[in-house]
């Protein structure tokens, strides 16, 4: 049965995770929107593995980052959620902000990760192709970095509660949250060392840009190949930022190819 | 009631097509529309009108503290504040005042705001905004989501080392030190009175009554509208227990002085248009960053966002507007008088900031103004609130004050 459950860590701190499908582990670190439980790619890659996906910290509740100043208090946070799921050298799959934190923790706790899948990854900057600052944008500017495919854009924002209703103010306030906890490790400049820190990642690592994305630009995957020792990176056509839900088949399909080669060989 | 003559120090040459032209007046207005020439002449003005209202009997004169912004030239009103700390004799330098956050460490904000003390010799009200989302967020990087948090520790930190005796260690979350001990310290003691400029941020409200300190509602909006948040923050302290001083709140409030209602208008109408129009040309996203606001503000404020909307996507203000809504309290003695009454009747705020000069209104019409006002309407409005004491105000202003003696050259 999926559903998403709170997951109680060593010191009795609880983390909501959602759970579906079954097979061999894949862990799923959701983007800048916040946990999808009907994102199109976590839902295909559910019918091939295991799925967890945790609740970012700060997305649930502004009070669970009281005690996650910066990245490395971040990637600890999730080497102890890994400790109590009992998950070693599994498959992680980061998509946008949360590929940043894949990165981060496989760059701080190389054995908790035996492949990796990074969609977009937040993390780096390059003067020559800056991220675009998500945080001043209006909202039909920020649609357009995000989207290409305007036929998924449209399944994604038919969804959502209309924002005048009481859910709807919910989830522009859950909207708002999540955007602030990001600031915590992307303000104001999305650099917080990863570049550095990517040798230090041993697993072998698949990098997806969207071709279209306005906000992390596809030449980024020379960046991210420069720096992780086993990196290949795919441009996807007709993709931009959100390229799980625009093109859910062909990205769910090079996760599970890159993934099922590490519970093959585990 | 307390008059205080507050300077933004507006730009005053925008293009009149800034509108059209530009993203924005703040974060990222174009640099090259700013003449470092022209510049020279506006500041000094700027500051004769400032000593100006020292002299015609203002209470305080206020500066206060914003970055790469088109109205405001003032990214270090310290600056601004030592100059009129010689220049000046007899008003209160209400300093409103230094966003704490953007201070590393905020010592450096103590020790400035403690020189100042001594140098105007204990006429210091030291102002401690968060500082608005552009000022923080964009143009000096703090993050959203920990900006309140670190204000509110270096406010702390300030507040110890003005009034601890022996140095100290000070291990914060985003300051440590290990030796906090100020030289030279305030000549007001225990410190200089306290003052939270503020928007609608309904945590600031409790924090201000919690710790005693005035809280001052910016607001170029007029009464009306501020009247929201003046309410919350008087429950806050009626929820609070404090007594409902007051003296313990503040309001800005844009004024124009003139012989009649249509004198008003021909001389103040166009300034206060190229104010609305050109220095308030925001991008809204500037202004509400995620996290900037706390969401217990945002749910507060949800419903009146479409209120919000409609004024951002208002094309121009007319001077009919802008007065109608109360913007600018404008039109003859008898009108100002009337209105500034019912303002003080509404909000109940024992110091009231006057904007007499905006947009790019000049140093004539700015003089005429503030001194009508200080002349004929300040003295009809000086009796409100007399039943109650002003704990906001400096207390230990010397009598005997040095004055600026500048030693001839020996030939």
């Amino acid at each position: 049965m999926a559903g998403v459950r709170d997951v109680r860590l060593r010191d009795g701190r609880t983390w909501p995770v959602y759970e579906a499908g079954a097979g061999p582990a894949l862990v799923w670190l959701h983007g800048l929107n916040g946990l999808d439980t009907e994102d199109p790619t976590l839902d295909l890659l559910a019918r091939r593995f295991r799925v967890s996906a945790p609740v970012a910290p700060g997305f649930a509740s502004l009070a669970d980052l009281a005690e996650i100043d910066d990245v490395h208090d971040l990637a600890l946070a999730y080497d102890d959620l890994f400790e109590a799921l009992g998950l070693e050298g599994v498959a992680l799959v980061g998509h946008s902000f949360g590929a940043m934190v894949a990165a981060e923790i496989a760059a701080h706790v190389p054995r908790r990760v035996g492949r990796l899948v990074l969609m977009a990854p937040f993390g780096l900057w390059n003067d020559a192709y800056p991220v675009a600052d998500i945080f001043a944008q209006r909202q039909p500017d920020l649609q357009a970095l995000l989207w290409v495919d305007d036929a998924a854009q449209r399944r994604f924002a038919q969804r959502a509660p209309d924002p005048k209703s009481a859910e709807g103010i919910e989830a522009t306030l859950k909207r708002i949250q999540g955007l602030t906890a990001m600031t915590k490790f992307v303000w104001p400049i999305p650099d917080k060392g990863l570049k550095k820190r990517l040798p230090r990642i041993a697993a072998p690592t698949l990098g997806l840009f969207g071709e279209g994305d306005g906000i992390i630009s596809p030449r980024y995957a020379a960046d991210l190949a420069a720096g992780i020792p086993r990196c290949e990176t795919a441009v996807i056509e007709g993709a931009a930022h959100m390229l799980p839900y625009e093109a859910p088949d062909d990205v769910a399909t090079r996760i599970a190819d890159h993934a099922g080669a590490a519970t093959a060989a585990a | 009631m307390k008059f205080h003559w507050f300077h933004l120090m507006p730009y005053p040459d925008l293009p009149e097509d800034f509108r059209q032209r530009t993203h924005s007046v703040w974060v990222d207005i174009p640099s090259t529309l700013f003449d470092p020439k022209r510049g020279h002449a506006v500041y000094n003005e700027y500051l004769d009108e400032l000593e100006f209202a020292d002299a015609v009997g203002f209470d305080g004169i206020c500066v206060n503290e914003h970055h790469q912004n088109g109205y405001g030239l003032m990214p270090s009103p310290n600056l601004i504040a030592a100059s009129l700390a010689r220049r000046t004799s007899n008003a209160k330098l209400v300093l409103m005042g230094n966003s704490v956050a953007l201070y590393n460490p905020p010592t450096r904000v103590a020790e400035e705001m403690a020189m100042l003390d001594v140098i105007s010799g204990g006429r210091l009200v030291a102002g401690f905004p968060v500082g608005t989302a552009m000022d923080t967020t964009f143009c000096y990087g703090q993050s959203p989501a920990t900006l309140r948090d670190k204000y509110r520790e270096g406010v702390q930190l300030i507040m110890r080392a003005w009034t601890e005796r022996e140095p100290f260690a000070f291990n914060g979350k985003f300051t440590q030190l290990r030796y906090v001990n100020l030289w030279p310290r305030p000549l007001q003691q225990p410190h200089p009175p306290v003052w939270v400029p503020g928007g609608g941020s309904i945590e600031t409200w409790d924090w201000c009554v919690e710790n005693d300190f005035l809280y001052a509602n910016l607001s170029y909006f007029g009464y009306e509208r501020a009247a929201k948040n003046i309410t919350g923050y008087w429950e806050a302290v009626d929820r609070l227990g404090a007594d409902p001083n007051p003296y313990r709140a503040g309001f800005l409030q844009f004024v124009g002085v003139a012989d009649s209602d249509a004198e008003a208008e021909r001389l103040y109408a166009r300034h206060a248009e190229y104010f609305y129009n050109r220095c308030l040309h925001l991008y809204p996203p500037f202004t509400d960053v995620p996290g900037y606001s706390t969401l217990a503000t945002v749910r507060k404020g949800l419903e009146s966002q479409v209120t919000l909307a409609a004024m951002q996507s208002q094309s121009e203000l007319k001077w009919k507007d802008i007065v109608e809504r109360g913007y600018v309290i404008a039109g003859s003695v008898d009108t100002v008088v009337d209105r500034l009454n019912a303002l003080a009747d509404k909000l109940r705020v024992g110091h009231l900031m006057v904007l007499c000069q905006y947009g790019d209104m000049p140093k004539d019409t700015t003089l005429y103004n503030t001194e009508r006002l200080a002349r004929e309407v300040m003295p009809r409005l000086r009796h409100r609130f007399d039943e109650w004491e002003d704990r906001w105000w400096p207390r230990d202003t010397l009598q005997q004050r040095a004055t600026p003696a500048p030693v001839a050259a020996v030939a």
